[in-house]
C-alpha cells in the first residue's frame, strides 16, 4: 500500500495577483494559482481561508479534490464566499481533511516579458 | 377587520440581504375573501398593501411600511385543460413546485429563468425571463388572472376577452391588484438536452448570430478575470445543432424542461441588468467588457450575462416591441457595488437600455416613462384600479413618478 503523501495544514503568506496583464486570456492571466495534489484513496475537501493586511479574514472557500487527482485552481476565480481584490497583498491558510500537497505559482504578465515564480507551499 | 402587530422580530430580509424593513403587519392569507378584507382595512386606513412572493427581488417593489402580503398559502394547481396546454395556477406558487405539478399533468413551461425559487406570480410581476431568441419572458404566458383590485373588487380577465387588460397585467409589480391565480400558456411536458461549452470570448462574438439561431435556449457567461466564456444551450433531444467547434464541451445533461434548465444559487449577489435591442448587444457587451477590464477587475470577479429574449407586446415589458438581449453584472452582496454598478449601467442607459424591475437601477418616473410607449395607458389603468393608491407605496410612487396622494 502507498504511503500518505503530504500534510492535512498548508499556509501561503505571499499572495499578491498582479493586477495588469499581457497577452491572450486566459492562459496568459497574470494569477496566483493554486495546485493540490490529493495521491490518496479519499475524496478530500479543502477549505481555504484568505487573510488581509487590514481587514478580517475570508473564508473558507470550499475545495473537492477527487481521489488520486491534482486540481489546479487560480486565485483570481474564487468568488465564494467573495472575490479576492487584485494587486492586494493577501495569505492562504489550507486545511483539507486528508493529506495533500500543495504549491503555489505566480503568473505575472504585466509586461510583456512574462515572469513565473512556484514554490511549495509551507506544511503546517 | 382590527390588525394585530405582528412581533417586532418580523423584519423582512430579501434573498440578497440588502432589502430590510419592518413591516407593521405581515400577512399570509389562504383565501381570496381574507385578501379582500385586507384590502378593506387598508382603505380604511389608508395602508400600503405590497405582496411579496419569495423575496427574490433586491429592487424595493415589496417595501411597505404597512402591510406586506405573502400569497404562500395560494398555492397548487386548480385546473389544466391539456387540449389548449393551459394551467391555472394559485399565484403564489413557487416556479421549482410548479414544473413538477405541471408534469404530473403532463404539462410544462415554455422557458424557466436561471433559478426557480420564485413565485409564479413574481416572475410575472417583474418581467422575468429566460434565454432564446424566439423564447418570451415569462410574463407573457400569462393568459389569465384573478386578482382583487385596489377597491377590493375580484375580477377576472382573460386574453380572449380583455386583451388589454391582460397586457397591462402581464409585468404590473403588483401596482393594479394582488393576483390570486394565473392562467398560463404552457406547452406538453418536454425534455431538452442541456450543454455547456468554455470558449475565447472573441470567438463567441464571432459566432453568436449562428448560435443564436441554431439553438433553442442559448446564452453565456463572461469571466472578466480569464476574459473567457461559458456557453449553455439547450434543445430538444430529437435535434442535433450544428457543433460548435470553436468551442470545448464541459457538460452534458438530459432531463425534463423543468428539471434542468433552472440551477441552484446559494451564494449571495448583486445585480444589475438591462434589456437592449438585440441588435446592438454586441457592440454594448464589448464596451462593458472593454470597461470591466480597464476599470473593474480589481474588484469584480463576477461574471457578465448575456441573454436573447423575443419581444412582446405587454405595457411595462421591457422587451416591448423590440427583441432584447438582456445583460447582468453580478458583485457578491458582502462586497461594495454601487460604483461598479453606476458606471455599467451608464453604458447600458446608452443604449436605450430598459432596466430589470426586480434588480439594481436608479432608473424612476420621467426617465422610465419615456422607454415605455404604453407607459400612461398603464399608469390610467393603475388609478382606475387602485383609486386609494393601497398599493402604491412611497418606494412604488417614486419608481412609476404618481402621486401618492389622491
Amino acid at each position: 500500500m502507498m504511503r500518505t503523501i503530504g500534510a492535512k495544514v498548508w499556509a501561503i503568506p505571499g499572495g499578491h495577483v498582479p493586477l495588469r496583464s499581457s497577452g491572450e486570456e486566459p492562459r496568459h492571466t497574470s494569477r496566483d494559482e493554486l495546485c493540490v495534489l490529493n495521491a490518496g484513496h479519499a475524496d478530500v475537501t479543502v477549505q481555504l481561508t484568505i487573510y488581509y493586511e487590514d481587514r478580517e479574514p475570508v473564508g473558507p472557500y470550499p475545495l473537492k479534490v477527487p481521489a488520486q487527482r491534482v486540481r489546479h485552481v487560480r486565485f483570481n476565480d474564487l468568488i465564494d464566499p467573495q472575490a479576492l481584490p487584485l494587486d492586494t497583498p493577501y495569505a492562504a491558510v489550507l486545511v483539507a481533511d486528508h493529506p495533500v500537497v500543495v504549491q503555489f505559482t505566480r503568473h505575472d504578465t504585466s509586461q510583456n516579458a512574462n515572469a513565473i515564480a512556484t514554490t511549495l507551499a509551507f506544511a503546517g | 377587520m382590527t390588525l394585530l402587530r405582528t412581533h417586532s422580530t418580523d423584519e423582512f430580509v430579501n434573498w440578497s440581504g440588502s432589502l430590510r424593513f419592518r413591516p407593521y403587519a405581515r400577512l399570509w392569507p389562504a383565501t381570496e375573501a381574507a385578501i379582500g378584507a385586507f384590502v378593506q382595512d387598508a382603505i380604511a386606513h389608508s395602508r400600503v398593501i405590497r405582496v411579496v412572493g419569495s423575496g427574490h427581488s433586491s429592487s424595493p417593489l415589496v417595501q411597505t411600511p404597512d402591510m406586506l402580503l405573502s400569497l404562500r398559502d395560494l398555492h397548487g394547481l386548480i385546473d389544466y385543460d391539456k387540449q389548449s396546454s393551459q394551467a391555472t395556477v394559485g399565484a403564489g406558487t413557487r416556479l421549482h413546485d410548479l414544473g413538477t405539478i405541471l408534469h404530473g399533468a403532463g404539462l410544462g413551461m415554455q422557458n424557466l429563468g436561471d433559478v426557480d425559487t420564485q413565485t409564479i406570480a413574481g416572475v410575472i410581476g417583474t418581467g422575468t425571463h429566460g434565454s432564446g431568441r424566439k423564447l418570451q419572458n415569462i410574463s407573457a404566458s400569462l393568459v389569465g388572472v384573478r386578482l382583487i383590485t385596489g377597491t377590493g373588487e375580484q375580477v377576472e380577465w382573460s386574453l380572449e376577452q380583455q386583451p388589454d387588460l391582460i397586457r397591462a397585467a402581464r409585468v404590473s409589480m403588483g401596482l393594479l391588484g394582488i393576483f390570486t391565480a394565473v392562467r398560463l400558456q404552457l406547452q406538453p411536458a418536454y425534455r431538452l438536452r442541456r450543454r455547456e461549452y468554455c470558449a475565447r470570448t472573441d470567438d463567441c462574438l464571432a459566432h453568436l448570430d449562428e448560435v443564436a439561431d441554431s439553438h433553442r435556449n442559448f446564452d453565456f457567461y463572461w469571466y472578466p478575470r480569464r476574459d473567457e466564456v461559458k456557453l449553455r444551450t439547450l434543445n430538444p433531444p430529437e435535434v442535433e445543432p450544428p457543433a460548435l467547434p470553436f468551442a470545448r464541451c464541459i457538460n452534458e445533461e438530459l432531463g425534463f424542461s423543468h428539471e434542468i434548465i433552472a440551477r441552484e444559487r446559494q451564494l449571495k449577489f448583486e445585480e444589475l441588468e438591462y434589456f437592449i435591442p438585440a441588435e446592438a448587444g454586441p457592440e454594448c457587451f464589448q464596451d462593458i467588457r472593454r470597461r470591466i477590464l480597464e476599470r473593474h477587475r480589481q474588484h469584480v470577479g463576477w461574471r457578465v450575462l448575456y441573454r436573447l429574449i423575443a419581444r412582446d407586446d405587454a405595457y411595462l415589458s421591457p422587451v416591448h416591441n423590440r427583441d432584447s438581449v438582456a445583460i447582468s453584472v453580478h458583485q457578491n452582496a458582502s462586497l461594495p457595488y454601487q460604483a461598479y454598478f453606476n458606471d455599467i449601467e451608464f453604458i447600458l442607459r446608452s443604449y436605450d437600455g430598459r432596466p430589470h424591475w426586480g434588480k439594481r437601477h436608479s432608473l424612476h418616473g420621467e426617465t422610465l416613462s419615456q422607454l415605455y410607449p404604453r407607459w400612461s395607458d398603464f399608469m390610467q389603468l393603475r388609478r382606475r384600479l387602485d383609486p386609494h393608491n393601497i398599493f402604491l407605496s412611497e418606494q412604488l410612487a417614486h419608481l412609476s413618478g404618481e402621486e401618492r396622494a389622491p
